[in-house]
């Protein structure tokens, strides 16, 4: 199969090691492929080999520090082990959460005794933390979760209430880690903490959301009504939750973004393959510019899109969480459209075929609005970059 | 004392590339993005495999060939190996098997060596006789072709499967061995060992390092010279055999012009 080239092939934009991941994980990706991932879907089980195997090379621990397992990298790294596998057709989605978010969090601002009791796992893929934060009725905005924590008098720890949707993969994940708020005692006014709540913790209670979506890795409710948590519960600082919050949401829209330029490239790929072979009459319809121009046009928007990552990454890890940002959600936007926009432009170059089974595009069609959607919706950054990037009046 | 294993790798253009003839009739390495040659990866996989069994071993990888093939060595020590030997010459474009094996033989006497492991062939040049070269060169036992390899008490022992039966075959060390791309598939390179890569020392020869002799090498040093080469002509359009009741007999009839029964 075809994996389209890219400028970021030339030594002078990525480093050695960076050039010499992309190509390790692409094997691995390659040898998995895109017919591992649908089986996998088909028989409703999870890519738990490739996962294992990928994390095993270090690959799905890459950000996380080197005293715990990790590969001392950051986000740089990481968001090329997505793009990588994607690329190939087998994206694990799960990275977007456990090491990126969830690790990103714990790593900079959990207890010793929660990086201990977490991290290494993270790292070695043993263990997996989802996230949860949009709720039915606030969405993706922080400012308006209901979900609260208040003290437990009687045990010294908490009790959290409130309800989450659109959690990915909590029956496969030993912990979600859940964006709540508690009451500031000062104050009386509430803001956002972060909580781990084990999955087999008592009254904590998730049901799967019936999905289109092609991917092993399932959506979910949660219903928590006074779920009992102990004290260390609380991630770091119950002070500080709210950069502690941001501090995870970057690295979600730039893996986010990485996670549309792989399904974009691996689009563009079997679409180019296609052209190339297809003859109807004399040529090979990728010599038509009705076919081609389209296919160019997908490439140059996931290039830039990829290029809008990088940077994005190169801040966050470069600790600049404001300038980081701005360019993850402009990153996540601009991968979201280049990602929708190549899926379908795939899909009409194959005609009929597009939407065949045997070719395996068309569940992609579901699959590349995820991108459009979460984990914030498109005009939600366009609201963010209106105001935050222009200076234009607050639109809510 | 610790068991010295020298890996020669070549570096090749992408086998999945548009490989080209340069005008010169050697490879062209500019036409497509080279590489670990494939069957190179398993010598170097077999080598990491003995090491790890071994109580105490050092892996050099040795190659020879132009400034990116440093690319090669980057990957074999990636993949595990200790440390790198490159030999590069502007002399030495063109080189021949002949040439090729006499640089190698060189090149792991220098770095020392108690076992040799190479892969079964090169995926452009093909000719697969380097290992029995090389061995010859170095006036040691080659045990080549092996799909299975181990090491212990000083001797080398391995399978070598044939058409008609499988051989178990040992040398005492010194000695070379090669492996096929039955060994067992490579590992990828972890990210630990992508980190570790670039730390790793890579030691640059060319031939005056080496006291060789620049006319014994190279295109005009060579044995043998490539006369000609034309791509190979594009497959023509198959027969179909419609099967209309007769269909067997017509796929039989084929089959018998065709000589395959």
């Amino acid at each position: 199969m075809t994996t389209t080239g890219s400028t970021f092939d030339s030594a002078l934009l990525e480093t050695e090691e960076r050039r010499a991941l992309r190509k390790a994980v692409g094997a691995l990706g390659r040898r998995y492929g895109r017919d591992y991932f649908t089986a996998a879907v088909r028989e409703g089980r999870q890519t738990d080999e490739l996962w294992q195997e990928a994390a095993s090379l270090g690959y799905l621990g890459v950000n996380l520090p080197e005293e715990y397992g990790g590969g001392g990298g950051g986000l740089a790294e990481l968001s090329i082990v997505l793009e990588e596998l994607g690329a190939a057709g087998c994206p694990l989605l799960l990275l977007v959460v456990s090491p990126a978010i969830c690790g990103t969090v714990l790593a900079r601002f959990g207890t010793d005794a929660q990086r201990q009791r977490w991290l290494p796992g993270l790292a070695d893929g043993s263990l997996r933390i989802a996230f949860g934060i949009t709720e039915p009725d606030a969405g993706s905005n922080s400012h308006r979760i209901t979900t609260t924590a208040r003290r437990d008098p009687a045990t010294g720890g908490w009790l959290l209430t409130g309800r989450k949707v659109f959690v990915s993969g909590v029956d496969i994940a030993d912990a979600t880690l859940i964006v709540g708020r508690t009451e500031d005692a000062r104050t009386g006014k509430l803001k956002p903490c972060l909580f781990l709540v084990e999955r087999d913790t008592p009254g904590f209670d998730f049901r799967q959301i019936d999905m289109e979506l092609s991917a092993p890795e399932k959506q979910f409710q949660l219903f928590l009504d006074d779920v009992a948590l102990p004290a260390d519960a609380l991630v770091g600082d119950e002070d500080a939750g709210l950069l502690q919050l941001f501090a995870g949401l970057n690295p979600e829209r730039v893996m986010t973004a990485a996670f549309s330029v792989g399904m974009g490239r691996y689009a563009v790929g079997r679409a180019v393959d296609y052209a190339r072979t297809r003859q109807v009459w004399s040529a090979p319809i990728g010599g038509h510019q009705a076919i081609a121009h389209p296919l160019a046009q997908a490439h140059i928007e996931l290039e830039l899109a990829r290029l809008m990552t990088q940077k994005a990454a190169y801040l966050y890890d470069a600790g600049d969480d404001m300038g980081a940002g701005e360019a993850a959600n402009m990153a996540k936007y601009a991968a979201a459209e280049a990602c929708a926009k190549a899926v379908d432009q795939a899909v009409h170059t194959l005609g009929g075929n597009g939407l065949t089974a045997e070719y395996g595009l068309a569940s992609l069609l579901t699959a590349s609005r995820v991108g459009r959607i979460a984990p914030v919706s498109r005009e939600m950054i366009l609201n963010f970059v209106s105001h935050h990037s222009l200076g234009l009046p607050k639109s809510y | 004392m610790s068991l010295r294993i020298v890996v020669a790798v070549k570096y090749v253009p992408d086998a999945t590339g548009d490989r080209h003839f340069a005008d010169d009739l050697t490879t062209d390495r500019d036409a497509v993005d080279g590489l670990l040659s494939e069957l190179d990866e398993y010598a170097v996989e077999q080598a990491l495999q003995i090491a790890e069994a071994a109580d105490d071993a050092e892996i050099t990888v040795l190659t020879v060939g132009p400034a990116d093939a440093k690319d090669a060595l980057r990957k074999a020590l990636s993949m595990g190996a200790d440390k790198a030997v490159h030999v590069e010459d502007d002399a030495l474009h063109g080189t021949d098997v002949m040439g090729t094996s006499l640089v190698l033989a060189k090149a792991i006497e220098h770095a020392g060596f108690d076992l040799v492991v190479t892969g079964m062939a090169s995926t452009d040049g093909t000719a697969g006789v380097v290992p029995a070269l090389l061995a010859e060169r170095l006036g040691i036992p080659q045990v080549t072709l092996l799909s299975e390899v181990a090491v212990s008490g000083g001797k080398v022992t391995g399978r070598r499967d044939g058409d008609a039966a499988s051989e178990q075959v040992e040398a005492s060390l010194p000695a070379l061995v090669s492996v096929t791309d039955q060994s067992g598939e490579a590992r990828y390179p972890s990210f630990k060992g992508i980190m570790a890569a670039k730390k790793k020392p890579v030691e640059a020869l060319d031939l005056s390092d080496l006291g060789i002799d620049a006319a014994d090498v190279g295109l005009a040093g060579a044995w043998t010279a490539v006369q000609e080469a034309a791509a190979r002509p594009a497959r023509s359009a198959g027969t179909i055999v419609k099967d209309e009741g007769e269909g067997g007999k017509q796929l039989a009839a084929f089959l018998a012009e065709h000589k395959f029964i």
